[in-house]
């Protein structure tokens, strides 16, 4: 598989074939930026990890007709990230994306500038501190596609903000605008979901899922009628939560629940 | 001989009084089933008992082999030996039914054996005729309504509990789904000899499951019990009527 690693700012091992051509460099207030372009079908995994404050910028392009699977982790570090997406005609981006990390703010840009473009995105996240992300898909063309899910649980000091907002202007018809949140929030923190949905075309579907609380009580109490504890049964929905969708990262993701909830 | 004895509790619900001084005991070996028109607390008395915290106890005790259990938590409950097989069994999605069970029978037995467990979980799986691969699957997610009862089914083998309460178990129950959970349940009480209660509005579930006791429940508490013919009177007559002669016996001897 293609693969990226980075830490701090800098990219310090590739692995890639030629589906995948990377470029990298600072910009003129020292940012650096990072292009990636797709021209293949092919999976792509960024394992991130950092020691310091991490800002980056990341482009990155998808080519007509090709699809590509791309995997992110995150682990420790304060990171300021920016991601501008770009699909054309007939592409599908797939995003598998989890964050054990100290801080961490995201801006995603998606671009659905092709016809039949189409962006599945799936984070999962544990939050100990501050975490913010805001997301913002445009639906540049007809028949494109956005489905964004967000799930975060909130432990420690942890505080999690999502922002997502779907843009569809007149004349883009046919799109469909997806998204569902959700935030399981162990603290006594203030959580926020803001789910936007800016549509000026009437041949869209569009649904919106926003939820934070705790685990649910009538999931606690199914499990609890069989003889499991409070601790575990919130343990057990806890880890469904995070692992559900994820195939590719269920090592990894076991790893960071097995250090939260052993 | 285990013994489960509901001493004329008084139950509420957001300030609403659902069971009014209901009083039952049931005991190893006894099957017992309740009926009554929709709302009249039959589904509340099993939550009940399984300590739903959603519902207080105003007056009253619940007793499991005369120790008090009113102020257990619901998994207590559970470890004592009591069982509550769901009306509406919760999908929890994520969780698979093998990591439930798993650490449901490990919370339960220190000495869990995970061969035993798969070989027991394969036999159930097999008998109740239910998709194999349900095992890894999230629990109740995609299920349809006769395979969630029937899960609930495969829970009570596995758990072995002492006191089993199925809350409409027929529900969502095609015919031959129906013989299969009937007959499993059956074979359960042959083997085990738990105390059964069951809550259902047809008698075609008692055509399998055969009660000792029918009782009906009407506006919170027991109006009239009997044996199983009494279920055979409600579907031929309806619950009013029985409900008309039962006031007026209750009015005579007042």
């Amino acid at each position: 598989m293609n693969k990226i690693e980075i830490v701090n700012d800098k990219i310090i091992a590739k692995q890639l074939d030629d589906s995948i051509t990377v470029s990298s460099a600072l910009n003129n207030i020292n940012l650096r930026q990072i292009k990636i372009k797709i021209t293949k079908d092919t999976d792509l995994t960024i394992d991130y990890s950092s020691n310091e404050n991490t800002k980056l910028d990341f482009y990155i392009n998808i080519s007509p007709n090709v699809t590509c699977n791309l995997y992110e982790n995150k682990q420790l570090g304060n990171y300021k990230l920016g991601y501008k997406y770009y699909l054309d005609k007939n592409s599908t981006l797939n995003i598998y994306k989890i964050n054990d990390v100290t801080n961490i703010k995201e801006l995603l840009i998606f671009n659905l500038n092709g016809e039949n473009a189409k962006v599945n995105y799936l984070l999962k996240t544990i939050s100990k501190n501050h975490e913010k992300y805001d997301l913002m898909v445009y639906h540049n063309s007809s028949h494109t596609i956005s489905n964004l899910i967000n799930h975060g649980v909130n432990i420690n000091d942890g505080q999690i903000d999502f922002t997502v907002s779907g843009f569809v202007p007149n004349g883009k018809k046919d799109c469909l605008v997806d998204q569902k949140n959700r935030i399981i929030n162990l603290t006594n923190n203030v959580c926020a979901i803001k789910p936007n949905l800016f549509i000026d075309e009437n041949d869209v579907i569009a649904n919106h899922s926003a939820h934070i609380g705790k685990c649910n009580d009538d999931e606690m109490f199914y499990l609890m009628s069989r003889g499991i504890t409070y601790k575990e049964a919130e343990n057990l929905i806890i880890k469904g939560f995070l692992l559900k969708g994820l195939n590719n990262y269920q090592d990894e993701m076991n790893e960071i629940i097995q250090k939260y909830w052993r | 001989m285990n013994t489960l004895k509901i001493d004329k509790i008084t139950v509420k619900v957001n300030d609403k009084i659902i069971l009014k001084n209901f009083s039952l005991t049931i005991k190893s070996g006894e099957i017992h089933a309740i009926m009554g028109p929709n709302g009249t607390g039959k589904s509340t008395l099993t939550k009940v008992i399984m300590g739903d915290p959603n519902y207080q106890i105003t007056k009253g005790a619940i007793t499991f082999n005369d120790k008090k259990i009113n102020d257990l938590k619901v998994y207590e409950r559970a470890r004592l030996g009591i069982f509550l097989g769901m009306q509406m069994p919760m999908e929890i999605e994520g969780v698979s039914n093998a990591d439930f069970l798993r650490t449901a029978l490990r919370s339960q037995n220190e000495n869990f054996k995970l061969y035993s467990f798969i070989k027991e979980l394969d036999s159930q799986i097999d008998k109740l005729k239910m998709d194999k691969d349900m095992i890894h699957r999230g629990i109740n997610e995609g299920f349809s309504g006769g395979e969630r009862k029937k899960n609930e089914i495969l829970q009570m083998h596995l758990l072995k509990p002492k006191v089993v309460m199925l809350d409409e178990i027929d529900s969502g129950l095609d015919v031959d789904s129906l013989k299969i959970v009937g007959n499993s349940v059956m074979e359960y009480y042959e083997k085990e000899k738990p105390a059964i209660l069951l809550v259902t509005h047809y008698q075609r579930l008692l055509d399998y499951i055969k009660p000792n006791y029918v009782h009906i429940m009407s506006d919170g508490k027991i109006v009239k019990s009997g044996d199983a013919s009494l279920a055979k009177q409600i579907e031929k007559e309806g619950y009013d009527k029985i409900k008309e002669t039962s006031t007026k016996v209750q009015e005579e001897i007042k």
